[in-house]
């Protein structure tokens, strides 16, 4: 019995002694935590289910671990009833910047007004395509670039654009497709092209994209044999249905689509109608917006533009071996 | 119950076969007017071709989506079983698995969730639309997994060739959708399991007191659709040569349209499977032609809407005149 009693008494000390020592050590982190006073960044994207949304997520958690950062980063799964309250009530908890990828400027007005009341600064990546007052700073990439970069790989393949019947397909409720979209069109009508079907045709589902483009000309190919010269699309999925469309009715129409995923690159690489697409540099605009959060984490300073378009790199034959795709990074 | 249409009576007003022929003379004006639109193009052989490729696999999701209806259910999780299914069968091949032990595995999957479906309707009684709903949240999921959220391709060649090739210049999907209509439709006509269904879309309790086990038909309606979609999700796979989570999510809204537009097609108003391939038809012939004519694709959105609430608002007074 004695035996017994001592043994429960011996566990209890060591017990006891355990805990003053996690005690004492989750003091000193309090303490360190305390003085260190840790940069406070949410982070949020809607986009998280796309290969570069779900690319961003792991970058940007690798970077805040790097830098040290209290990182809060919230998944809005193209859901935003559910993505700009969760980042609201993240701004009411306190926080030192906000960072923004792929979530357009648009769709987030709830949180933009919670964060000025908060004093709370957004930093952007690839949120708008112009100059907005809702983000410190916004780097995307070069639309018009895009265009001419797209263009120009077209008209060097089917000797030039004057009097050529050439489709442009885009999507509406994405800016940055509907921008370059229409880029295309006014720089085809432009080069005295024709626009086939006489607009942008737009696809209205980024899911059903390939299918809708497959139909859209297949159709148009059954309508007018032979009747296109080349289809510029807006985004690489659509455009291998395009690709496909095309392939399927015999046409030697061109394709082209920006994005540089996986299967763009070995459309390109195959040799066949799939003639370009479009390289953009998410990791080193990560870096730039990166950079500017460290400054401003730093000692406030603010970045000096508040809009950068950079320029995309073209991925044809003569790179596309090389090319990392964007859904590989 | 009968899905046999009576003979029209003598003397009927122009106005009842109208309305009983609606959906009928609506596909034949929409093939005419296409038709006086495009006489060059529409009725060509490429062009029929061309709306029976783009129908076929919607017509066998909506296959699976009229035995569900005939029971008196709706699933919601079609488009997303279809969808997990094709990217099921891309990642095993993917992952060097033989093609068709991939195709089975996939239909399995389509049948496991079926299955799953039947048993939270019938036996633990949830709502159709609840559980049906939750199974297509679960199974969105499950297809961003499989795919990573990235879109699978380089798929065998054979595999390809089961959506892309043809036999008779006549595409293969085409055969398939055929084949499946036809099992469906005798299935639904000619057997117990199919008799036993439309019992119980007629009337559950009546159904049950006439010693259908209603339980068991309900939960065999949904595992039969969700087999049935996964090879829809397998063939569109196979169709576009590749595979992504949510690549088949349109054919739910347009198989539910489809049924709905077919229980116009008979006089019961219930859901029946020639009258669904016409509500199919309706679809495809719609979508080809207004693209033919190069009308905005939002235009189109905005058409099919109101031709479905036309089909609609007929098949309610039919039902109310009877």
């Amino acid at each position: 019995m004695r035996k017994k009693f001592t043994g429960v008494v011996a566990i209890a000390a060591i017990a006891a002694i355990a805990a003053i020592g996690l005690t004492g050590c989750s003091t000193t982190a309090s303490t360190d935590t305390a003085s260190a006073k840790p940069f406070k960044v949410i982070a949020f994207t809607s986009g998280n289910q796309t290969p570069i949304g779900a690319w961003w997520v792991k970058a940007v958690t690798a970077e805040a671990a790097t830098n040290g950062w209290e990182l809060t980063m919230i998944q809005g799964d193209f859901d935003f009833t559910k993505m700009n309250p969760a980042v609201e009530s993240a701004i009411g908890q306190g926080a030192d910047a906000i960072f923004d990828g792929y979530t357009d400027v648009a769709s987030i007005g709830s949180i933009v007004t919670a964060a000025k009341d908060a004093k709370i600064p957004i930093f952007a990546m690839d949120s708008a395509t112009a100059v907005s007052d809702a983000f410190v700073t916004n780097i995307t990439t070069n639309q018009q670039g895009i265009v001419d970069q797209t263009l120009g790989a077209i008209s060097a393949k089917i000797g030039g654009l004057k009097g050529k019947n050439i489709m442009v397909i885009g999507h509406d409720p994405h800016p940055g497709i509907r921008m370059r979209a229409g880029l295309a069109k006014d720089a085809l009508i432009k080069a005295g092209a024709n626009i086939a079907g006489g607009d942008v045709q737009k696809v209205k589902s980024p899911a059903t994209g390939r299918t809708e483009a497959l139909a859209l000309v297949a159709d148009y190919l059954t309508a007018h044999p032979g009747g296109l010269d080349a289809v510029w699309v807006g985004w690489d999925d659509a455009a291998l249905g395009a690709l496909k469309g095309v392939t399927e009715a015999g046409s030697a129409a061109v394709v082209t689509g920006v994005d540089a995923s996986s299967e763009a690159i070995a459309g390109i690489e195959a040799g066949g109608n799939f003639l370009a697409t479009i390289d953009q540099p998410w990791p080193s605009i990560l870096k730039m917006i990166d950079a500017d959060l460290l400054a401003y984490q730093k000692d406030g300073t603010l970045p000096a533009k508040s809009f950068i378009a950079v320029d995309a790199n073209l991925v044809d034959i003569t790179n596309a071996a090389t090319t990392t795709p964007s859904d590989k990074l | 119950m009968s899905t046999t249409n009576a003979p029209a009576k003598p003397g009927r007003s122009l106005g009842r076969t109208l309305l009983q022929g609606g959906t009928v003379i609506a596909l034949i004006a929409l093939i005419a007017f296409f038709f006086a639109m495009r006489p060059d193009v529409f009725l060509s052989f490429t062009n029929v071709k061309n709306i029976l490729f783009q129908v076929s696999i919607l017509a066998i999701i909506a296959s699976a989506q009229t035995v569900v209806m005939v029971v008196g259910d709706f699933d919601l999780s079609l488009g997303a079983t279809s969808s997990l299914a094709g990217a099921v069968a891309a990642a095993l091949m993917l992952g060097g698995v033989p093609m068709w032990t991939a195709i089975s595995v996939a239909a399995g999957v389509g049948l496991l969730i079926g299955l799953a479906n039947g048993f939270l309707i019938a036996y633990l009684r949830l709502s159709a639309f609840v559980a049906t709903l939750a199974t297509m949240t679960s199974v969105v999921g499950l297809a961003y997994l499989v795919t990573a959220g990235t879109t699978l391709f380089s798929l065998p060649e054979g595999f390809n060739n089961l959506g892309q090739g043809k036999f008779l210049n006549v595409p293969l999907p085409v055969y398939i959708a055929i084949v499946i209509s036809l099992i469906i439709w005798g299935t639904l006509r000619f057997t117990t399991i199919g008799r036993s269904w439309h019992a119980t879309g007629g009337n559950q309790e009546v159904a049950r007191l006439s010693g259908v086990n209603v339980r068991r038909a309900r939960l065999l309606a949904f595992t039969l659709a969700g087999l049935v979609s996964a090879i829809g999700g397998i063939l569109l796979a196979a169709r576009l040569g590749s595979a992504s989570a949510v690549q088949g999510s349109d054919n739910m809204m347009f198989s539910v349209a489809a049924v709905f537009l077919g229980m116009t097609v008979i006089r019961s108003g219930m859901a029946n499977l020639g009258g669904t391939m016409v509500g199919v038809t309706i679809i495809g012939v719609m979508s080809n032609g207004l693209n033919i004519l190069g009308v905005n694709s939002y235009v189109q959105q905005v058409v099919t809407g109101l031709i479905i609430i036309a089909a609609v608002t007929l098949s309610s007074l039919k039902n109310r005149e009877r």
